[in-house]
C-alpha cells in the first residue's frame, strides 16, 4: 500500500518529532542544571521513597550525632565535679591523719574540725555543679539543687536516671546521682560529719581505725564512678565513630539514589542537543521544498 | 432514432470541455486555499463524458446507429473522506482528552508535594522527630520548648499546604466540569457541549435541506465532522447516520436520549456529576474531584498520613496525662493544639514528675521512622505511580490519535504538490479545449466565407 503523503501530514510530523525531541532535550538539561536524576515523584516512585527513607535516616543519624556530643559533655562536667569532689576528700583524709594523733591538742583539733566543716561544704558546692542550667547529681530533679550547703546533710534530688538516645534503640545513662556517689550513712558525707564530731570529742582511736577506713572506701567508691563514667565516654567515642561512618554510607546511598550521573547526564544532554539540531534542520529543509520551486 | 448533426456541434463539444476544465481548476483553487483549514477535506470535481449523441450510422450495427460523444459534464464535487476513520479518531480523541485531564490535574498535585526536597513533609517530619529529641535533651528549657512548639506548627502547615493544593485542583477540575456541561438558560448560550450540540443541530438542519434538494454541501458536512471530533474529546460519542443526511449523535454513554437528534438538541438538565461514565475530558474531570476517585482516594491517603501522626504523638503525652499536641485529625485541620501551648513544660513529662524527665519526648523521638513516616512514604510512592501512568497513557493515547490523524490527513489532507500537478493538467486541457474550438472555427470560417465563391 502506497501512502498519500499530504502537505498538512509533513508539517504534523515534523512538529511532533520536534515537540519529542524537545521534551527529551529538557529533560536532560533539566537532571544537567539540578545535578537530580530524581526531581518529582513521578520520575521514579520507588527510587523517591528510598530517597525520601534515607533522608529521614540521615537527619536521625545527625540527631543522634549531637546527642551524642551532648552526652559527652555532661561527662565531662559529671568527671571534672567528681575528681573536685575527691580532691576535698583527700584533703580531708590528710587532715584526719593529723587531727587522729593524740599529741594534738584540743585547740588543735577544733582548728581541723572547722576546715574539715569547709571541706564538707565544698563537697557540697560540688556536687551541685550543673551543666546547661541543670543540676548534674540531682537525679530527674535537675531544676534542684542535690544539697543545701549550709544546711544539713539530706540529699534533696530523686532516683531517676537521664539518659541520652544515642542510636536507634540504645541510649546511654548519662547521670550519677549524688545521694549514691556521697549519701548513705556510710558515705562520705555522713563520715566526714563523723569525723567532725570525733576530733571535737578527741576519739582518735575512732579517728584512726573506723573513720580513716570509711573515708578510704568512699575515696574508692568515687574513683569507681569516675572509672565507670570513663568507660561510657569510651562507650560514645565508639558510637561517634560508627555514627560518622553511618553518616557517610547514607549520603553516598542517598546521592545514588538521587543524584544525576553527570558524565551520563552530559553525553545525553549533548546527544539530544544534535539530536533536536538535525530534527529542526530536516524539518526546515522538508517544509521549504514544494513543486512550486520547480514549476515555471 | 436518427438525426442530422448540427455543424456547430464541435463548438458545443469544445465548449463543454472549457466549461469543465475550468470548474476542476476552480475546485484545485477551493483545495489550494483550504489547504491549512481545520477538518477540511480536499475535493475533487468528477468529470464523465456527457451523454453521447445517437446518430443513425447507416450500415453499422444492423442500423442500430452509433454513439457521437458530446463532450464532459461534471457529475459532481466529490469530498473524499473515510468515514470509517472518523470513528477510530473519535475513540482515541476520547481516551485522549480523558488521560489529558487527568494527567493534568495529578501533575498539579505532585507538583504540591514538593519531594524529594527540603521543603516536604518528608524534611519536616525529620525536624519534627529531632525537636523531640532535642527536647528530650532540655525537658525543661523553655527555648527547646518553643522550638518544638515552632517545629510542630510548621509540620502542621506543611500538611495543610498540600492539603489545600490538592482541594484546589480537585475545586478547579470541578468548575471546568460544571462550565463544560452547562445546559443553556434564558440570556446564557451554555456551556461548551450545548454550543456544539447547538451547532450541530442546526447545521443539521441545514445539510439536509441541501440533501433532500439532491445537493451535497460538503464543507458544511466538513465543519459539522470538525464539531463531532471536538465533541469527542469531551466524552464519549455514538455517531448514526439518518437518511436525511442529518446526524444522531448519543453522548457520554447515554443512547436512550441522544445529545443530538436530527434537528433538536436534548441538554436541557445536565447529569449529575458521578451518575454516569462520559469518559473524554469530563470524565478526567470527574476523576478529579469525585469521592472514592484516585485524587480523592490521594487526598484520603495524605489525612490518613495526618491522623496517623496527630494520634501517635497524642496518644503518648494524653495517656501519661499531658494536654495533646495536635488537634485535628485530616491533613486540612491538623494544627497545634493550644493546650500544648499553654502548657509546654507539659511536652516532655507526665503532670508531677521530675524538672529533668524526658519519657514522653523521648518516646516520642522514637517513633522517627516508624508508621508515620512509612505511610507518608508509600502515600507519596504511589501519588508518583499516578502521575507516571497517566502521563504513560496520555502520551499513549496522543500517539495512537496522533497516527489516526495522520491516515486521515493522507486521505483527505490536501497536498500542495498534487494540487500544483493538477493545476498544470486542467490548464493545458482548457488550453486544448480552446484550441479544438479554434479549429472547428476555422473550419467553419471556410465553410461559411469561402463556399460559394467559385469564380468570383
Amino acid at each position: 500500500m502506497s501512502t498519500r503523503v499530504t502537505t498538512g501530514m509533513v508539517q504534523r510530523n515534523i512538529l511532533a518529532d520536534l515537540n519529542a525531541v524537545n521534551g527529551r532535550l529538557t529533560r536532560a538539561q533539566m537532571q544537567a542544571a539540578s545535578g537530580k536524576q530524581i526531581t518529582r515523584p513521578s520520575d521514579d516512585p520507588f527510587n523517591t521513597s528510598r530517597a525520601l527513607a534515607l533522608r529521614q535516616d540521615l537527619e536521625a543519624t545527625r540527631q543522634y550525632m549531637r546527642n551524642v556530643d551532648d552526652a559527652d559533655s555532661w561527662l565531662k562536667a559529671t568527671d571534672t565535679a567528681l575528681t573536685q569532689i575527691t580532691d576535698s576528700v583527700q584533703l580531708a583524709r590528710d587532715l584526719v591523719l593529723q587531727g587522729a594523733s593524740d599529741s594534738s591538742d584540743p585547740a588543735a583539733r577544733e582548728a581541723i574540725a572547722q576546715q574539715v566543716e569547709q571541706l564538707i561544704k565544698s563537697v557540697k558546692e560540688s556536687a551541685n555543679a550543673n551543666y546547661r542550667g541543670s543540676y548534674l547529681f540531682s537525679g530527674a530533679k535537675s531544676d534542684t539543687a542535690p544539697y543545701d550547703v549550709d544546711g544539713a546533710d539530706a540529699y534533696l534530688g530523686d532516683g531517676g536516671t537521664i539518659a541520652r538516645q544515642i542510636g536507634p534503640g540504645t541510649s546511654i545513662e548519662v547521670n550519677v546521682r549524688a545521694d549514691d556517689a556521697l549519701g548513705g550513712p556510710t558515705g562520705v558525707l555522713s563520715t566526714l560529719r563523723g569525723i567532725v564530731t570525733h576530733l571535737r570529742a578527741g576519739d582518735g582511736t575512732a579517728l584512726r581505725t573506723g573513720d580513716l577506713d570509711a573515708l578510704d572506701a568512699g575515696i574508692d567508691k568515687l574513683l569507681g564512678i569516675q572509672a565507670a563514667g570513663g568507660a561510657r565516654a569510651n562507650r560514645l567515642e565508639a558510637a561517634t565513630g560508627r555514627l560518622a561512618e553511618l553518616e557517610e554510607s547514607t549520603i553516598s546511598q542517598l546521592s545514588t539514589t538521587e543524584d544525576a550521573d553527570i558524565a551520563k547526564t552530559l553525553i545525553e544532554l549533548n546527544s539530544q542537543s544534535a539530536a533536536y539540531q538535525a530534527a529542526l534542520r530536516a524539518g526546515a529543509s522538508l517544509l521549504q521544498v514544494s513543486l512550486m520551486d520547480f514549476l515555471r | 432514432m436518427s438525426a442530422a448533426i448540427s455543424s456547430f456541434y464541435g463548438l458545443q463539444t469544445s465548449l463543454k470541455g472549457l466549461l469543465a476544465q475550468q470548474r476542476a481548476l476552480d475546485t484545485t483553487a477551493h483545495n489550494i486555499a483550504n489547504a491549512s483549514t481545520a477538518g477540511y477535506s480536499r475535493q475533487e470535481a468528477v468529470l464523465a463524458a456527457s451523454e453521447a449523441l445517437q446518430i443513425s450510422a447507416g450500415a453499422v450495427q444492423q442500423g442500430a446507429g452509433a454513439h457521437l460523444g458530446s463532450g464532459v459534464d461534471v457529475q459532481a464535487y466529490r469530498r473524499i473522506r473515510d468515514t470509517f476513520l472518523d470513528v477510530q479518531y473519535r475513540g482515541q480523541a476520547t481516551k485522549l482528552g480523558e488521560w489529558a485531564a487527568r494527567s493534568q490535574g495529578l501533575d498539579r498535585a505532585e507538583l504540591a508535594l514538593a519531594e524529594p526536597g527540603e521543603n516536604g513533609i518528608n524534611t519536616q517530619l525529620a525536624e519534627f522527630w529531632s525537636a523531640w529529641s532535642n527536647l528530650a535533651k532540655a525537658p525543661n528549657d523553655p527555648a527547646a520548648q518553643q522550638a518544638l512548639l515552632e517545629q510542630g506548627a510548621t509540620l502542621a502547615s506543611a500538611f495543610n499546604t498540600v492539603a489545600d493544593q490538592m482541594d484546589t485542583v480537585a475545586a478547579q477540575a470541578r468548575a471546568e466540569y460544571d462550565d463544560l456541561v452547562r445546559p443553556a438558560g434564558p440570556g446564557d448560550p451554555g456551556g461548551e457541549i450545548t454550543r456544539i450540540a447547538t451547532e450541530i443541530a442546526e447545521l443539521n438542519d441545514t445539510i439536509k435541506r441541501f440533501v433532500t434538494a439532491g445537493d451535497t454541501p460538503n464543507d458544511l458536512l466538513d465543519r459539522r465532522d470538525l464539531l463531532v471530533d471536538q465533541l469527542a474529546s469531551l466524552g464519549q460519542v455514538s455517531v448514526t447516520q439518518l437518511s436525511t443526511g442529518s446526524l444522531q449523535i448519543a453522548f457520554g454513554g447515554n443512547t436512550t436520549t441522544p445529545l443530538v437528534d436530527d434537528t433538536s438538541v436534548n441538554w436541557s438538565t445536565a447529569p449529575t456529576p458521578g451518575s454516569w461514565s462520559p469518559g473524554g475530558r469530563l470524565g478526567g474531570l470527574q476523576d478529579m474531584f469525585m469521592p472514592g476517585k484516585v485524587l480523592d482516594s490521594l487526598r484520603s491517603d495524605l489525612d490518613a498520613v495526618a491522623g496517623a501522626l496527630a494520634g501517635a504523638v497524642n496518644g503518648v503525652l494524653t495517656a501519661a496525662g499531658s494536654p495533646p499536641f495536635f488537634s485535628g485529625t485530616t491533613a486540612s485541620t491538623l494544627s497545634v493544639d493550644p493546650a500544648a501551648r499553654a502548657n509546654p513544660e507539659r511536652l516532655a513529662s507526665p503532670p508531677g514528675s521530675a524538672a529533668s524527665d524526658d519519657t514522653l519526648a523521648r518516646q516520642i523521638a522514637a517513633m522517627r521512622d516508624g508508621a508515620v513516616d512509612k505511610a507518608y512514604r508509600a502515600f507519596v510512592a504511589r501519588t508518583g505511580s499516578e502521575v507516571r501512568e497517566a502521563t504513560r497513557q496520555e502520551a499513549n493515547a496522543g500517539a495512537l490519535t496522533d497516527a489516526v490523524e495522520s491516515r486521515r490527513q493522507s486521505v483527505s489532507g490536501v497536498s500542495l504538490d498534487e494540487e500544483m500537478t493538477n493545476l498544470v493538467r486542467f490548464q493545458r486541457a482548457y488550453q486544448a479545449s480552446s484550441r479544438a474550438m479554434n479549429t472547428i472555427d476555422e473550419m467553419l470560417d471556410v465553410l461559411i466565407n469561402r463556399t460559394g465563391r467559385v469564380g468570383l
